[in-house]
């Protein structure tokens, strides 16, 4: 799948990408600022994304998210506190918390492929929190 | 003669009858004319309740003289500060010809206040119709102001104690955002520091370097999930040790998608305070990662892990199927110093048993009431 990395930290993001690379993903880009991720789902819209809460222009992570859950791309948060992502989490599938292992990563990202792919038989791993109402169809286009 | 005049003649005559109703040796009239409790008596059934008599003490409260009060009635003593609904309070107890108690600020002749502490009690003859009201006074305004400092004193306590409250809520609420912030500080850190390892694990071509790169991250991933889990629980002082160690063995047996490696788990939630948490995770994460990489390298295992409390004591236990093989020197003896070291941190013991294919670890800490836990 296309996906998007939203992230403030330029070596975590990197280093993201290769792991996302490393299972056979392709990185549509990186957003530092909430403006490059809103720009560039217009430009180049993603089938996927990790959105971290605390961007270059503060907290807006969470605007982001809510702009995805609008246009029905799948996302997780990828943050150091989910406990403070709002109730819904904002239209997201879940959220994974920082700081993630290789294998924490590689299993939510395996799972998360299958999930925006239509297979929801796998349950999830241990490193993904899932919000509430994370596998209701009408989410995934 | 005006009306008015009129009306002052009538009361002074209702008071003359009242006294000469008494003989001049009526212990009563003569205790009513002496005593220092200002009193009067108004009579009801002349236009306008007015004051008919009034004794010495009352004259000497009010300011007024024995004819300014004849004739008129007591509202005389009411001034702009004076409560109305105490006033109203008066009026319909004497329109029901009730007993009434009150406390009201009055006025003196002189303009100023006092507050009085006011009686007034029906007087009915014997077809008990209501022939005169008396009413006592007390002056209690020393008593008020009392009063009004104790009350001023109290509300400078309350307000010293709720500016004391802000600020502390303040500085609570500084120390949280500083916890919060360094928190996320240290998570980021923790991995960046884990993305370097990785960048240059994959840079290098040496797969003896790579190896040594990845036994790095994997410890650094060990105290990155221990940092997580600390700040994820609500209480941050408080580690679940069951909890960490489904995590690492999930994601490790998960991540690498072997079907010949089956993960068994029987735990239970123990909790250890904080600064037993690393090394306990670190015991954790090398005897679960030797189980694994020797099932690996193996083809294939049972790997069963045991986390509980038993007989006061905190319990783990690693067992797995897989031969022991030879594993390189370097990463081996890292990994037997790791798991001396943490024993030692802990006060643990770490026993190995071999019964056939079968390793066993047991390692057992004993785990103090809760109360006596140092954070």
């Amino acid at each position: 799948m296309k996906v998007m990395i939203v992230e403030d930290e330029m070596l975590l993001a990197m280093e993201l990408e290769h792991e996302v690379e490393t299972a056979d993903h392709a990185v549509v880009g990186i957003a530092a600022t909430s403006g490059q991720a809103m720009a560039l789902v217009g430009e180049t819209p993603p089938q996927f994304a990790f959105v971290d809460v605390h961007l270059q222009d503060g907290p807006t992570g969470v605007d982001v998210g809510r702009l995805l859950a609008e246009r029905q791309i799948p996302y997780v948060f990828v943050s150091g506190n989910i406990k403070k992502l709002p109730d819904d989490f904002a239209g997201a599938i879940g959220a994974i918390e920082k700081p993630y292992t290789v294998n924490g990563m590689a299993n939510a990202l395996a799972y998360l492929s299958a999930i925006v792919g239509g297979d929801q038989s796998a349950s999830p791993p241990a490193s993904l929190v899932l919000a509430e109402d994370a596998l209701r169809p009408q989410r995934f286009r | 003669m005006t009306k008015g005049d009129q009306f002052q003649t009538d009361a002074r005559r209702a008071g003359d009858r009242l006294v000469a109703a008494h003989v001049r040796e009526d212990p009563f009239a003569a205790a009513f004319k002496a005593t220092r409790m200002p009193m009067i008596v108004t009579d009801p059934n002349q236009h306008d309740n007015p004051i008919i008599f009034c004794n010495t003490a009352f004259e000497r409260l009010t300011g007024y003289s024995n004819d300014e009060l004849i004739g008129v009635n007591c509202r005389l003593l009411q001034g702009p500060a004076t409560d109305k609904g105490t006033v109203l309070k008066i009026s319909d107890a004497i329109a029901n010809g009730r007993d009434v108690a009150v406390d009201i600020l009055n006025y003196k002749k002189d303009g100023s206040s006092f507050w009085n502490a006011l009686f007034i009690s029906p007087v009915r003859d014997d077809d008990g119709h209501i022939v005169y009201f008396f009413a006592s006074q007390l002056d209690f305004t020393n008593v008020k102001s009392k009063e009004a400092e104790l009350a001023l004193a109290r509300h400078q306590a309350e307000e010293a104690v709720a500016v004391g409250t802000r600020s502390l809520e303040a500085a609570l609420a500084a120390r949280t955002l500083l916890v919060h912030e360094v928190d996320h500080r240290v998570k980021n850190n923790l991995l960046t520091m884990a993305s370097i390892v990785k960048m240059q694990a994959r840079l290098t071509k040496d797969q003896g370097q790579r190896d040594a790169l990845m036994s790095v991250l994997n410890r650094i991933e060990a105290i990155s999930t221990v940092q997580r889990k600390l700040f994820t629980t609500d209480d941050i002082a408080r580690f679940d040790i069951a909890d960490f160690a489904r995590e690492l063995a999930t994601d490790l047996v998960g991540a690498i998608r072997r079907d010949d490696i089956h993960l068994t788990l029987d735990l239970t939630p123990v909790y250890v305070p904080a600064v037993k948490a690393s090394p306990l995770s670190l015991i954790v994460n090398e005897l679960v990662g030797d189980a694994v990489r020797r099932g690996l390298s193996d083809g294939g295992g049972e790997i069963h892990i045991v986390v509980k409390r038993l007989n006061g004591h905190f319990f783990i236990r690693v067992e797995d199927t897989s031969v022991p093989v030879e594993t390189d020197e370097t990463s081996a003896e890292l990994a037997r110093m790791l798991l001396e070291a943490s024993a030692r941190q802990v006060g643990a013991t770490i026993e190995r048993s071999q019964e056939g294919r079968r390793t066993i670890v047991n390692v057992k800490l004993l785990v103090e009431n809760e109360k006596d836990v140092p954070y």
